[in-house]
């Protein structure tokens, strides 16, 4: 089932909220935040520190359940699919790059880029992965472990991780809050490059204004809802 | 995925899990428990063939049939129609004369192939050679026949009508024992002979044996066949009586190896639990971003259980190959009396046991926890979602128990395994409420000093529940390296003792009341101390609460043979030394009324209670009054020990003569003999071979146990370093904190330093109490030895437990001085 307004769209939200109980209060993180995306197409969410935006990630990308409100992603209305039935839509489709890297400390560089190969019964995942590391310029760091990597190598390796499976939608949560500006912008142009390269549609969450004006569409979250649109 | 697929992937994962090192603690545990239960079950099974042999070595066959009147030939056929090898032997006391002297002798006419099994040496010629029959017309003489005949090689004795020739001197007989009075002085005819002695007549104390040997299930069939058709007066021989001593000795072993492996196990479990723990806590974010990448909770199930799966069966394996390569090694540490290298090969039982129990092991102790961890969500990736802390207890434990049940079968100790059981559960809650209740005491404790300290000891009390996991794990780590080294040295020191190096190897019988005083004088002027003369009475146990004895109404055949013979009896007025009460009182000091003492085997064997009443006839008057105690006796100290005991002045007028024993040096022969010439009718018996057999024995055991201790000792180490490593997970972020917040290294230093001392000092002192209680329990209950307990157990568990816990903390520090903390605290 499409969503009914936006044949094209690959993901699209509508009047999402999401309440958490904390010590028996109800706390509104989200009131009604709806968007649209449409294939290869980029936007970013920005807003304050705490204003949700991390949340909102994690239900557009099927992570978490929303108190109100609907997700279509790739088609599916993520409110009828359990979680497992969500975990099985993302696999080999969607990709995600963290603020704190996520890498698999006990997996090589390596190892960690096959992973998603490995789920999506690719037949030779370390071919493929080793390419996909070598255009991100870690062709020599295949078999160090993150712990032996700088912080802006585990993002590489992150994003060829993210990449490796030609994802259609790509979700990247503050990718470079935890790096220096000087790397981080060089993570940033290889995030774009790749994205360009691979027609792949990015859902960007960033304080960074700068950062969020080389995306396609630029939303604002405040007070729980979203604002702004394409430009 | 597919099957398939899944499965493949799981081992890929389970081999860069490996290699990355996260699985090692866990891996090591696994293989040291499933060597430890296996080594324990090969050495076990071969160990039990090996009694068997050293048993039919005692009967000189496989089995022996035994009767008062010669064999009809239905019995022989029987045996050579099954294929069996057939020997046959006669013996009977008698007077052997050679010119003037005369003495009494036990004679043995023996059969062409006679032994069966074992080896009869002789000395002929100057050489010791293995010897079967003597030649028709010779004999074979033992020492002390040939001293007191006076009489050499090649010289003539006369037996009956017949004179033989001294061929040569009995070195050791293999199947002496089964006389009664195989301390009577002995001489070998061949069968051949016996008629022509003439001493072969109606009425004659002749016990004719029939002995058989071969195929084990040949002889099994024999046995059975024969013993429904025993005619009146036989038996079949049983050599378990023969030599309690050495049975003594080897059950004590088994049970040190049974509380070894089962400690072994008991400690590989927790170092297991432990290493499951750590690894799925590591992994938390690791199945966070599995699930964001698309896995379902069931492939990410699926997933640890073929690794866990793929690990156990590796591990399981490895050890049981282990488990056979260091059976083999125990086995030759006691080799030289078991003869170890002709045993057959183990069965097939323990082969199959390594892996399994390694999957049982594995999967009780992970399963529950892998529950929660199917169910972390994939939003974890993005906000730290605490772990589910209620993971199931019931099944852990239930794997365990059987486990250690397994464990305890395979050594054939289940009461061991209960008294295990019951003392690690009993240490474990212990030190658990202690260590909860040290640690919110210290929450409560005005806190003063200096930062380092201040910080140090908040930090262990600011999560009593962590503090008290880390106390417990730590303790029964120290624990079990206190009571594998410091109390194993006693335990072995005390086994070694019970059979003491100045254990009384002669044993003088026959003493008359009126020679006792010449008895007292000969050792005063020898200038040695005169042992304790124990009396002794022939009495016959007619009645028990009333109820006549018939000894056909046992069902069990030692029962039967006990009922039948005569008793020693003695009495004294007070417990002898060494001897246990196990239940009742032992009367005190002269005057006390008639009343009986039993020895426990005995009593249970006929099926005697505290409270019965028995009735014995000693020389036609019939004793009768209660049994008020039960004794425990321990019969490998070789001292003069008796089944049943009485206070004096009751029968003392019987007729009576006395016993002793007492130690004489190899080089002091000279004073038995002069004893004997000055009191003919004494016999002076010498146990020195046997003694010396059982201490053998004992050494070698216990070689062969010190040997399995250092399984245990390896899983000791372990569970330490599982606790370890779970620890310093939970420090590193703490310090990270402190250290992100301006603490220099030095303060640093002192936190960690103060916490870890606290915790370890703690867990010492703790594991110190529990070891020294452990090994009370383990002297008392398991051992039948005397309790001991070491004082400096909890002075050095404090002082070990504060070293180790501080070193293994030291590379964490340096760790720590050397990451950025913002990598530590980012990973968190």
């Amino acid at each position: 089932m499409l969503h009914p307004l936006e044949e094209t769209s690959i993901l699209s939200a509508c009047e999402l909220a999401k309440q958490v109980h904390l010590n028996g209060e109800a706390l509104t993180i989200l009131k009604s935040a709806s968007l649209t995306l449409t294939d290869g197409e980029s936007v970013a969410i920005v807003g304050a520190s705490g204003s949700g935006k991390s949340t909102l990630l994690s239900l557009l990308a099927g992570l978490d359940r929303p108190s109100g409100g609907e997700v279509w992603l790739l088609g599916e209305p993520l409110s009828t699919l359990s979680e497992d039935a969500r975990a099985r839509l993302r696999r080999d489709r969607v990709g995600f790059v963290f603020q704190n890297f996520q890498l698999m400390p006990q997996l090589t560089a390596l190892e960690n880029v096959m992973l998603p190969l490995e789920l999506s019964g690719h037949p030779k995942p370390e071919a493929a992965a080793r390419a996909m590391l070598e255009r991100v310029g870690l062709g020599q760091r295949l078999r160090h472990y993150p712990k032996h990597l700088s912080g802006g190598e585990q993002q590489r390796v992150a994003l060829a991780r993210a990449f490796v499976i030609r994802p259609r939608l790509l979700f990247a949560d503050e990718p470079t809050g935890n790096l220096d500006a000087a790397t981080g912008r060089q993570i940033i142009d290889l995030l774009f490059q790749l994205n360009a390269e691979e027609g792949t549609a990015l859902v960007l969450v960033t304080h960074d204004t700068e950062l969020a004006g080389r995306c396609d569409a630029i939303y604002r979250l405040v007070d729980g809802r979203l604002v702004g649109a394409r430009p | 995925m597919s099957a398939w697929h899944r499965l493949m992937w799981s081992l890929r994962m389970a081999r860069r899990e490996l290699v990355a090192g996260e699985l090692t603690v866990l891996a090591l545990a696994l293989f040291v428990a499933v060597t430890a239960m296996t080594s324990v079950a090969f050495f076990s099974d071969r160990i039990e063939r090996a009694l068997t042999r050293q048993a039919t070595q005692l009967l000189a066959a496989d089995l022996v049939l035994n009767a008062d009147a010669p064999w009809p030939e239905a019995f022989r056929a029987g045996a050579v129609a099954r294929g069996l090898e057939l020997a046959e032997s006669a013996s009977f006391p008698s007077m052997v004369m050679a010119g003037d002297a005369a003495t009494l002798a036990t004679l043995k006419a023996v059969s062409e192939r006679y032994p069966l099994r074992g080896a009869l040496t002789v000395q002929a010629g100057g050489a010791e050679k293995s010897a079967g029959a003597p030649a028709p017309g010779t004999a074979w003489l033992d020492a002390r026949l040939m001293a007191k005949l006076g009489v050499k090689q090649g010289d003539a004795v006369e037996v009956g009508q017949r004179r033989l020739t001294v061929a040569g001197q009995i070195v050791r007989e293999p199947d002496a024992t089964l006389d009664l009075y195989s301390f009577v002085p002995r001489l070998l005819l061949n069968h051949a002979d016996l008629a022509s002695t003439g001493l072969v007549q109606e009425g004659s104390r002749i016990r004719w044996r029939l002995m058989v040997a071969g195929e084990a299930a040949a002889v099994a069939d024999y046995r059975r066949e024969a013993s429904a058709r025993l005619p009146r007066g036989a038996r079949v021989e049983n050599v378990e009586e023969a030599r309690p001593e050495v049975r003594t000795a080897l059950e004590r072993a088994r049970r040190f190896l049974g509380l070894t492996a089962m400690l072994t196990v008991a400690l590989s479990a927790a170092a297991v639990a432990l290493a499951v723990r750590r690894y799925l806590a590591r992994h938390w974010q690791s199945v966070a971003v599995l699930r964001c990448l698309g896995l379902t909770s069931r492939e990410v199930g699926a997933l640890f259980t073929g690794l866990f799966a793929l690990l156990a069966l590796a591990a399981g394996a490895l050890g049981t190959v282990a488990g056979f390569g260091a059976q083999a090694l125990l086995l030759t540490l006691a080799a030289g009396w078991l003869g170890a290298d002709a045993l057959p090969a183990p069965g097939p039982l323990p082969w199959a046991m390594g892996p399994l129990s390694a999957l049982l092991l594995l999967g009780g102790l992970a399963l529950p926890p892998l529950s929660t961890v199917r169910r972390i969500p994939a939003v974890a990736v993005l906000r730290v979602e605490l772990p589910a802390r209620r993971v199931g207890w019931l099944t852990p434990l239930a794997a365990v128990f059987v486990l250690l049940t397994l464990t305890a079968y395979l050594v054939g100790e289940t009461v061991a395994a209960l008294w295990i059981l019951a003392a690690l559960a009993g240490f474990l809650a212990a030190v658990g409420l202690v260590a909860l209740a040290a640690v919110l005491l210290l929450r409560r404790l005005p806190l003063a000093g200096r930062v380092g300290w201040r910080y140090g000891v908040a930090n262990l009390a600011r999560r009593p529940a962590l503090a008290m996991i880390q106390v417990v794990a730590l303790s029964v780590g120290l624990m079990a390296l206190l009571t594998l080294t410091v109390v194993r040295a006693d335990l072995i020191g005390a086994w070694r003792a019970s059979v003491p190096a100045d254990a009384p190897n002669k044993f003088v019988i026959n003493i008359q009341p009126e020679q006792r005083d010449t008895v007292a004088d000969l050792f005063a002027l020898d200038g040695r101390r005169a042992p304790e003369l124990a009396p002794m009475v022939r009495a016959r146990l007619v009645a028990i609460n009333g109820r006549p004895v018939r000894p056909a109404a046992y069902r069990d055949e030692r029962a039967r043979r006990l009922a039948e013979r005569e008793f020693n009896l003695s009495w004294r007025d007070s417990l002898p030394e060494g001897n246990r009460v196990t239940a009742g009182r032992f009367w005190a000091g002269q005057g006390a009324k008639p009343q009986f003492s039993v020895e426990e085997g005995l009593a249970g064997t006929l099926g005697i209670r505290m409270g019965d009443t028995l009735s014995f006839d000693i020389a036609g008057s019939v004793y009768k009054a209660r049994v008020t105690s039960l004794r425990e006796v321990p019969w490998d100290s070789f001292r003069v020990n008796f089944f049943v005991l009485a206070p004096p002045d009751w029968f003392s007028r019987q007729p009576a003569s006395y016993i002793t024993s007492f130690r004489l040096p190899a080089d002091e022969e000279a004073f038995a003999s002069r004893m004997v010439e000055r009191l003919p009718n004494l016999t002076v018996i010498d146990v020195g071979v046997i003694l010396d057999e059982v201490r053998g024995v004992v050494e070698r055991l216990a070689q062969a146990v010190e040997a399995m201790f250092v399984l245990a000792l390896a899983a000791g180490v372990l569970v330490l370093w599982a606790a370890l490593t779970a620890t310093r997970d939970e420090r590193l972020f703490d310090v990270a904190l402190l250290r992100a917040l301006g603490a220099s290294r030095r303060q640093l230093k002192s936190v960690l330093l103060a916490e870890l001392a606290c915790l370890g000092g703690l867990a010492g002192l703790l594991a110190g109490l529990g070891a020294m209680a452990l090994g009370s329990v383990a002297a008392l209950q398991l051992f039948k030895l005397p309790f001991f307990a070491n004082p400096w157990l909890p002075l050095l568990g404090l002082a070990l437990g504060t070293v180790v816990v501080a070193l293994a903390g030291w590379p964490l520090l340096r760790k720590v001085a050397r990451t950025a903390p913002m990598t530590v605290l980012r990973r968190e």
